[in-house]
């Protein structure tokens, strides 16, 4: 696969703006320096730490470390640590939500399709095929440890649900080893921050609506951001219908049906992006009560309906 | 739907997780500072207060606060009251029938027997509007600038204000000050009644009325200006403990008089003979002391706040009065709470109030016969319930209970009077609904 990989950097008021493309999202680095020099560099390093956690944790590459573990057709495959330590994070997901998150449901997504928008779904799988799917879902069929992984036959690993983030907090890492300037990274709406800008000012950060109003204007939401990070978990662009009922494209990994009546998106926010990332999913598992969980978890948010 | 179980703290699970992952250290993956901006944050609510039998307020409140970029406020208030009903005229009941002529001079009415004389042609909306602006001017000084409006039929009200707030000991000790100014203008209908002119009672369709009731007015319109000054110290004294002290200072010069209260002249035997329009000084100053202290109890006492204050205030009018206050927020579940409201409320009585006046005796310079500066004791009981429907909005409902007793002790009632209730309780009942997102 041929890819189209290059940085753009923009002067702007305070600083330098970088931007790429990666993840299937825009993503986008601001750095509050005068030093275009540095904003280069910094631009060049970050780009290049999303696109190798994207060409390592992708299932659409085939040479990806996620499509050997899916294509090892029931043998085990060597690892290394990175690995090793998002398979264990994956599971610390899975027990948490006692199951509902599992890297290891993407095989559900054969069955849904979630075009969105506008149709009466045309397909509704039925429950027999649903359990069918089921009996190839399941992380505690998955064996691994700090050298390698077991997949059984026919199962399937997706990072998508926690990879994006991952690359946000890898990246701001490994900006912090370079500079001490304020920088903040975007990858697609998932974002975190070094810390405040000069002068102890907050980052003003537009977080998208996951739709527009009658009048057909998105409204987006500015979020003031100092300290931490910021992911959204959600996408009013993927549900389906059915019937009067509006599914969600997010899957309970047990039941393998989609979660009825959550919000549209959630914005989570924690001190790492990836924390915030899991929150925003977690909340949205909890369907209706959504909120709920997010008010007793005591986390700052933003759920839209 | 299933549900993470509630008692886990998954954020701190999630956390010890993500330093494994990620390899940092626990301390740098505690943070997180982020809030929205630029977005409206509304308050509204209903408010009904209804006295048995006399007054019935309605009010609807709409606020909203916007937060700027740099924690600059903009707080915008609405408030919309409509009042109906009827309000003392500060005549004293009677073992006969009495009659009045409306405040407008246009009509009379008749009170019964054995009953507090109450003028039923109470009706007004009152339309308020409140701004104001604040900002840090360094990082331990807040300021703040506000202006008021209110317009009802006959009254005007213009005010400004200016606050000024000082951190310091590491923002546990904040000094603040505040002045404010309002301008009042008042255009009763009817105009403005002379001090101790006697109310005309008659005819109001005979042709001399309009120049006998003319007789006892003295122009349209009046004003009166306050000021006030507010000094304020807050303390935290623990985690748990805030306490808070204030002082105010508070001079009205102009027209304080009510223009729709009269005072009864009674002959020796306690008949009305006369209903004399009231008159009061025209300066007022009030002082005030307050304190406050709120304390978190923790969950051996099911996490509630307690909020207990005591107001002592008193003016150069004689009146002084104690007022204390408490609300206890009880925690139901992690989203909704419960709070009762206990207030008691003791005022004296101002030294030119008399409930009546006997036609022998000297008026002296001022006589008001409003009970409302009398004597009393009123009590406030009741409670709110709120539900915090997400990190936003909250929906709550007030209900309480207002019972008010005027106490006309040291003057000796004439014999007419006798089993009457010259001080009649006034009850009230207060219901609130609020939203906020």
């Amino acid at each position: 696969m041929q890819k189209k990989r290059a940085i753009k950097v923009s002067k702007q008021k305070d600083g330098f703006a970088i931007s790429f493309y990666a993840m299937a999202s825009a993503c986008e680095v601001l750095i509050q320096t005068s030093d275009e020099q540095l904003a280069k560099q910094i631009g060049q390093c970050v780009s290049n730490e999303v696109w190798r956690i994207e060409d390592k944790y992708s299932r659409y590459d085939f040479q990806s470390t996620c499509s050997l573990i899916n294509a090892s057709n029931g043998q085990p495959v060597k690892i290394d640590e990175e690995t090793y330590l998002l398979l264990n994070f994956a599971e610390q997901c899975y027990q948490l939500s006692e199951g509902l998150f599992d890297i290891s449901s993407g095989v559900l997504r054969k069955l849904w399709t979630f075009d969105g928008e506008n149709a009466e779904c045309k397909y509704f799988p039925c429950q027999e095929e649903i359990s069918e799917i089921l009996n190839f879902v399941g992380w505690d069929k998955v064996i691994y440890d700090r050298y390698s992984v077991l997949l059984p036959k026919n199962m399937q690993l997706d990072f998508g649900g926690i990879g994006k983030e991952y690359a946000v907090d890898r990246s701001i890492l490994l900006a912090k080893q370079f500079t001490d300037k304020p920088l903040l990274i975007n990858l697609g709406g998932d974002l975190a921050v070094t810390g405040p800008r000069e002068n102890n000012q907050a980052w003003q950060v537009a977080i998208e609506a996951p739709y527009s109003d009658k009048a057909g204007h998105t409204q987006d939401m500015i979020v003031a951001i100092k300290q931490g990070a910021l992911a959204t978990s959600g996408d009013a662009r993927r549900f389906l219908i059915k019937a009067g009922t509006r599914y969600g494209h997010i899957l309970n990994a047990k039941s393998g049906w989609p979660i009825v009546n959550a919000p549209r998106s959630i914005t989570a926010a924690a001190p790492q992006c990836i924390q915030a990332g899991i929150l925003a999913t977690l909340a949205l598992l909890q369907g209706e009560n959504a909120e709920k969980f997010l008010i007793e978890q005591e986390i700052t948010h933003w759920a839209r309906r | 739907m299933t549900e993470i179980t509630k008692q886990r703290n998954i954020k701190a699970a999630l956390s010890i997780a993500t330093t494994a992952l990620l390899g940092t250290s626990v301390t740098t993956t505690t943070s997180v500072q982020a809030k929205e901006v630029d977005e409206w944050q509304f308050e509204t609510a209903y408010l009904l207060y209804s006295e048995v039998d006399r007054v019935t307020a309605g009010e609807v409140i709409i606020a909203g606060t916007k937060t700027f970029e740099n924690d600059e406020i903009l707080n915008l208030k609405l408030t919309i009251d409509a009042l109906t009903g009827a309000s003392a005229n500060g005549a004293v009941a009677q073992p006969k029938a009495q009659t009045f002529t409306r405040p407008s001079g246009n009509g009379q009415y008749i009170t019964p027997a054995g009953d507090t004389p109450l003028d039923d042609t109470f009706k007004d909306t009152r339309l308020q509007l409140n701004g104001q602006w604040t900002q840090p001017l360094e990082d331990n000084i807040t300021t703040s600038i506000g202006g008021h409006l209110s317009k009802e039929y006959d009254y005007l009200s213009l005010g400004i204000n200016g606050n000024l707030a000082y951190d310091f000991n590491k923002k546990n000790s904040t000094i603040s000050m505040g002045l404010s100014y309002f301008l009042d203008t008042f255009t009763p209908e009817g105009g403005i009644p002379k001090a101790f002119s006697s109310m005309l009672v008659g005819d109001s369709n005979s042709p001399e009325w309009n120049d006998e009731f003319a007789k006892t007015r003295v122009g349209d319109s009046e004003n009166k200006s306050t000021t006030d000054i507010l000094v304020g110290f807050t303390q935290v004294i623990s985690r748990r403990m805030i306490t808070a002290f204030n002082y105010s200072y508070s001079t009205v010069d102009g027209y304080l008089t009510d223009p729709f209260k009269v005072v009864s002249v009674l002959n020796s035997g306690g008949f009305a003979e006369d209903y004399i329009y009231e008159n009061r000084p025209d300066s007022r100053v009030k002082q005030s002391t307050f304190m406050q202290a709120k304390y978190h109890f923790d969950e051996s006492l099911l996490n509630i706040v307690a909020d207990v204050s005591y107001r002592y205030m008193w003016d150069d009018w004689g009146i002084n009065s104690h007022t204390i206050d408490s609300r206890f927020t009880i925690p139901v579940g992690q989203t909704s709470y419960f709070q009762p409201h206990i207030r008691y409320y003791q005022q004296s009585a101002a030294d030119f109030f008399k409930p009546f006046v006997i036609n022998n005796q000297s008026l002296g310079n001022f006589v008001s016969a409003d009970y409302r500066i009398g004597e009393m004791t009123a009590i406030t009981v009741g409670g709110k319930y709120g539900l915090l429907l997400n990190s936003r909005n909250e929906l709550s409902f007030r209900l309480e209970y207002y019972h008010q007793m005027p106490t006309y002790a040291g003057f000796s009632l004439p014999a007419a009077l006798d089993g009457l209730d010259i001080a009649p309780n006034v009850d009230a009942i207060i219901a609130q609904i609020s939203y906020s997102f």
